[in-house]
């Protein structure tokens, strides 16, 4: 069989010529396809849903900050100090001498998440305008982001001091350096726009209980993932100095149980000394006096606080707080920082903090608080490491579930910081029964018999709000007011009193720090706090003096030196550079 | 015809291209450094000045280890060393498989390190001291930093034969020296109960020796080459000078047993934790076991033995003043062995006193039993080591509860019957008086005095609250206190 083919030139150009027309034309729709995990921008924003999950983006990304919070918060202060493990850049933040490639004080993470703010934010805009979701719905998340930012900024001021204050999306992040198109605030300026602009905000409570947002995502109910606006207005009105309006925005967290006639909510109960099944410092009952008694478990006690899963004692005590789950991203930064055993053991508690909690004495006579020794840190192998990070991580006793949390607002802060705008606000009583042992405490008067006595007119302060408490507890008549359990800062933690000496206001201030060092520690609050007190007072000592004492009690040649570095509060802050 | 035309093309293609290809592996080992081309064992024996110490590796087996492709450190001997090595170890094939060993190192370590100063494990297992780039043990460096493929090596102008340990130092002394034999005799005999069942349960291993003598597992692991010691060896007349001293103070049933303990006690203090040359030998030194001596350099006899994992003294004697020697014994009230009561009712307490010169910082732990709810709670003690002699006995007990009365005597000897209902102590030694317990008061107070005839076991000690179910007991520590004549 033969086959022949005829070939002629005008055939053969004919054949190239719908070759090459159909390549081109074939190509165009073929390549064009949309990506299946990734989502294109027009498939963003255009719902509820989407609005939603703009909102858990922007959390997720946040729980990125949580390593740096704790470092740049905590090694720079008095509590916390660097290990034979600690790499030379947190041996420069606990030394104040940061040179200029240390990757913990980048302000670009900061940034990155307020870009995503930002980005979200404007979007909700268009969402509203175009219908997209309803204006309850728009107030609510734009107020959360919003106040997500807010909150970032204000870190960003303590940290670097003057900072661009940036509310629109760039097309690029490193116009954030950029100082000709954005002037840098000071701290004060940029406390001003914070004030307002979070004042301004019309919705300043949490998610509506019908919320899409209030869901349980992979085991976890979502309420306390999100940040309380309250607080973050409580913390401004604090830093700005008016304090009245900040103690209004912390009493009406501290009455968030109320309306429900919950006595325990946000409220410092005093020790179940029965069941131990609290948040207190507790020993078995009649046994106080054996300290092999102590309430030291993941359940009960203090230490529950850190170690017990969202329950409903967990529910009373925090306000904020974000899980970080062996399962999912981002991965729980704390391990590799605290444990000896599962981490690197890059920082451990100061001699002056353990010293600090070593010089109070319990109410049974132990001559410490358990806060410490027993709780925050505890010695492994001869070395003090810092527990209140680790607990779930060492109950879960495997080296890939590493859960755990970041800790942001909880009662016992709420309480101190309420204290402190009381406390100026020359409400010295309320601040120091705080403080102390509570409200009913102070406010019954010597000699009254618990039993028999009428509690009609006494255990309560009888003030307007934000300064209104009743505490009364009684049975002739009967009461059983609403603040009747709340225990105190000190009364939870089973110590004797912080004493007044000399001038209230001054003497309450610094016992209210105090107390926030033995109860808070490693949380990330302490250098905001001794900024914030130093700030106020204008007196800079009050910062270096904690710093110079850390140092000089571990022996460093150059404390002095430091000291009279950080004298000037220009000192204080970080360079911003990235 | 075509195909054959083809097929010599081919061929010829193919060996053009065999031929003018070069080997890229080769071209990639190939990195221009003839050093990294040379095993370690090659390059030891292909240098001139060192090619007898390669001999020496070859005649071992060690060419062959030196030869594979892990890193190794080897300190070499120059031919002239090598030559004034002694004909014990060359000609004795194990000596001198181990005496090659301790020139050779795993990993490779030059000159330039991050410590100054460190203590590297040979391959027989044995540690030298590694100096910068001068010294490694008693050897000079000639040239460092000769590198091979597989490590580094160092001329070094002696040989570093390998030392004995402490305690191989005092085997070779057996025979000659009564202290060495004591302390060898120790594998047999059992100081302590304990001893007998760790020597008997010891799996073989690198515990094993520090469990099969006594005087290795209750003072220090001599043969631990890991470790620097000094070890204070006394001739034979100094030596039963100090045993002499101690026997009335460690009086057993028999003579025998008399003469062990009484040896014991005069070794356990010689040892120290620590390599002291002489000239950092400091004037006092302080036992374990918190006996005191002042060190006198005039008996030392002859030069300091520095051994591989310390020094030995030889001494003429070493004199310990009685007094020292005779520690006292304190047994901390919340180290109760045992108790008579109910375990809940005793309160193991973290408390802070007054601060005095006794008690710099006022923190004590103390054990309260302050609602016993039975008459004669008692609460057991125990100490080992007790000396044959009359004691003076002290405690500290606080007493700072004011609604409660604190009565409590202390008893010595006696057994527990198991099967009594009530108070179980019987056949009581000796009892002191009842104590009421003062409120606040933080010193030690006399509580009366005892004789042991015989050393060793204290015996159960007791304290025993009053008779009433209130009373209460309190106790921080026991002191008891030898009396010296």
């Amino acid at each position: 069989m033969t086959t022949t083919i005829r070939t002629r030139k005008s055939t053969k150009a004919m054949l190239w010529v719908s070759v090459l027309l159909l390549s081109l034309g074939s190509c165009e729709q073929y390549l064009d396809v949309d990506p299946q995990d990734k989502v294109a921008e027009e498939q963003m924003y255009r719902n509820v849903y989407d609005a939603d999950a703009a909102v858990i983006g922007i959390y997720g990304k946040f729980m990125g900050l949580a390593k740096k919070y704790v470092i740049l918060n905590e090694m720079r202060a008095d509590l916390m100090t660097t290990t034979n493990n600690s790499d030379p850049y947190l041996k420069e933040l606990s030394e104040q001498n940061v040179s200029a490639e240390n990757p913990y004080v980048s302000p670009k993470d900061f940034y990155l998440v307020i870009q995503n703010c930002n980005d979200a934010l404007k979007n909700f805009d268009i969402m509203v305008a175009q219908k997209k979701f309803t204006q309850s719905q728009y107030e609510q998340r734009y107020a959360d982001v919003a106040c997500i930012r807010s909150w970032i900024y204000l870190q960003l001021g303590i940290q670097y001091g003057t900072v661009p204050y940036i509310t629109e999306p760039l097309a690029n992040i490193e116009d954030v350096k950029n100082i000709n198109k954005f002037p840098r605030l000071s701290f004060n300026e940029l406390l001003d726009e914070l004030v307002t602009f979070t004042e301004g905000l019309t919705y300043k409570k949490i998610y509506d209980s019908g919320s899409s947002l209030l869901v349980t995502v992979d085991g976890y109910n979502t309420e306390k993932f999100f940040i309380n606006k309250e607080c973050l207005l409580g913390d401004l009105q604090l830093w700005k100095g008016n304090y009245l309006q900040a103690a209004t925005h912390y009493k009406n967290v501290m009455e968030t149980g109320t309306p429900r006639n919950d006595v325990d909510m946000y409220r410092i109960k005093y020790a179940e000394v029965v069941t131990n099944n609290d948040l207190a410092v507790g020993y078995l009952r009649y046994y106080e006096q054996d300290a092999t008694t102590l309430v030291d478990n993941n359940t009960q006690g203090w230490r529950s606080i850190f170690g017990r899963d969202r329950d409903v004692l967990w529910n009373t005590e925090w306000i904020w707080s974000l899980p970080f789950d062996s399962d999912f991203a981002p991965k729980n930064p704390f391990i590799e920082i605290f444990s000896k055993t599962g981490g690197k053991y890059l920082a451990k508690p100061s001699k002056r903090a353990i010293d600090l909690w070593q010089s109070n004495t319990q109410s049974n006579g132990f001559p410490y608080d358990a806060r410490g020794q027993k709780f925050t840190y505890k010695m492994v192998g001869g070395e003090p490491v810092i527990m209140k990070y680790i607990y779930k991580y060492e109950a879960a006793a495997n080296t890939f579930k590493t859960d755990g949390d970041w800790f942001l607002y909880r009662a016992a802060k709420l309480h101190l910081r309420y204290a402190e705008a009381a406390n100026r606000d020359n409400q010295h009583k309320i601040a120091d029964a705080l403080l102390n042992f509570g409200i009913q405490e102070a406010y019954t008067p010597a000699g009254y018999n618990n039993s028999t006595g009428d509690a009609t007119d006494i255990k309560q302060t009888k003030l307007p709000f934000p300064y209104d408490f009743d505490a009364r507890q009684g049975d002739f008549p009967s009461f059983r007011a609403i603040w009747h359990r709340g225990g105190g800062i000190r009364g939870r933690a089973r110590l004797q009193r912080a004493e007044i000496v000399g001038d209230p206001l001054i003497s309450i201030e610094n016992n209210i720090i105090n107390e926030a060092a033995l109860e808070l520690a490693y949380e990330g609050n302490r250098w905001e706090d001794l900024v914030r007190i130093s700030l106020r007072r204008n007196d800079p000592a009050f910062l270096a003096d904690k710093v110079y004492e850390k140092l000089s009690k571990e022996g460093n040649a150059n404390a002095a030196e430091i000291r009279s570095k950080l004298m000037n509060v220009n000192n204080w802050y970080l360079p911003f550079t990235w | 015809m075509t195909l054959l035309k083809y097929k010599k093309l081919l061929f010829i293609i193919l060996t053009i291209g065999l031929v003018s290809c070069s080997s890229p592996w080769d071209d990639k080992e190939d990195n221009g450094d003839a050093n990294l081309n040379e095993t370690l064992n090659e390059a030891i024996s292909n240098t001139p000045e060192t090619a007898e110490f390669g001999k020496l590796l070859a005649q071992t087996g060690y060419d062959k280890i030196l030869a594979a492709s892990k890193t190794y450190t080897v300190f070499v001997p120059t031919n002239e060393a090598v030559k004034a090595v002694s004909t014990t170890i060359l000609n004795n094939p194990e000596a001198l498989k181990k005496f090659v060993e301790n020139h050779i190192a795993l990993t490779s370590y030059s000159s330039v390190r991050n410590n100054n100063e460190e203590r590297i494990q040979m391959l027989n297992a044995k540690y030298l001291t590694f100096k910068g780039s001068t010294t490694i043990g008693d050897a000079t460096i000639v040239t460092a930093d000769h590198y091979a493929a597989n490590g580094v090596f160092h001329v070094v102008n002696k040989a570093l034969a390998p030392k004995l340990n402490i305690w191989e130092y005092v085997t070779s002394q057996a025979g000659t020296s009564a202290m060495s034999n004591y302390l060898l005799s120790l594998k047999e005999f059992s100081i302590y109960d304990a001893d007998a069942i760790a020597k008997s349960t010891a799996a073989p291993g690198f515990l094993a020796d520090s469990l099969s003598n006594s005087f290795l597992k209750n003072v220090y692991n001599l043969n631990n080459e890991k470790n620097s010691y000094t070890l204070f060896l006394m001739e034979n007349d100094g030596f039963d000078a100090e045993v002499t001293k101690m026997i009335p103070y460690l009086n057993k049933p028999s003579a025998d047993l008399t003469a062990i303990y009484s040896k014991y006690f005069t070794v356990r203090d010689m040892v120290f934790p620590k390599a002291y040359t002489k000239e950092a030998l400091p004037a006092k030194l302080t036992s374990r076991f918190g006996v005191e001596f002042d060190v006198d350099k005039t008996q030392i006899v002859g030069e300091p033995i520095v051994l591989s994992n310390g020094i030995v003294y030889i001494m003429k004697k070493v004199d310990v003043k009685l007094e020292k020697r005779l520690v006292t014994t304190k047994i901390e009230g919340e180290k109760n062995i045992a108790y008579y009561g109910v375990r809940s009712r005793m309160l193991y307490r973290d408390k802070k006193g007054p601060i005095s010169l006794l008690y710099p910082d006022g923190l004590y732990n103390d054990l309260m039993v302050e609602l016993p709810a039975l008459p004669q709670f008692t609460l057991f003690y125990h100490a080992n080591d007790m000396f044959s002699t009359k004691y003076k006995i002290y405690w500290r007990a606080i007493n700072d509860r004011t609604a409660n009365l604190f009565e409590q005597q202390l008893a010595i000897g006696g057994t527990v019957n198991q099967t009594a209902t009530g108070f179980p102590l019987v056949n009581i030694t000796k009892t002191f008086p009842m104590v009421i317990v003062p409120l606040n008061n933080y010193e030690e107070v006399e509580i009366g005095e005892f004789t042991y005839t015989t050393a060793g076991s204290s015996g159960l000690i007791s304290l025993i609250g009053g008779t009433k179910s209130t009373s209460a007991l309190t106790l921080d520590y026991l002191k008891f206190v030898p009396v010296v004549p």
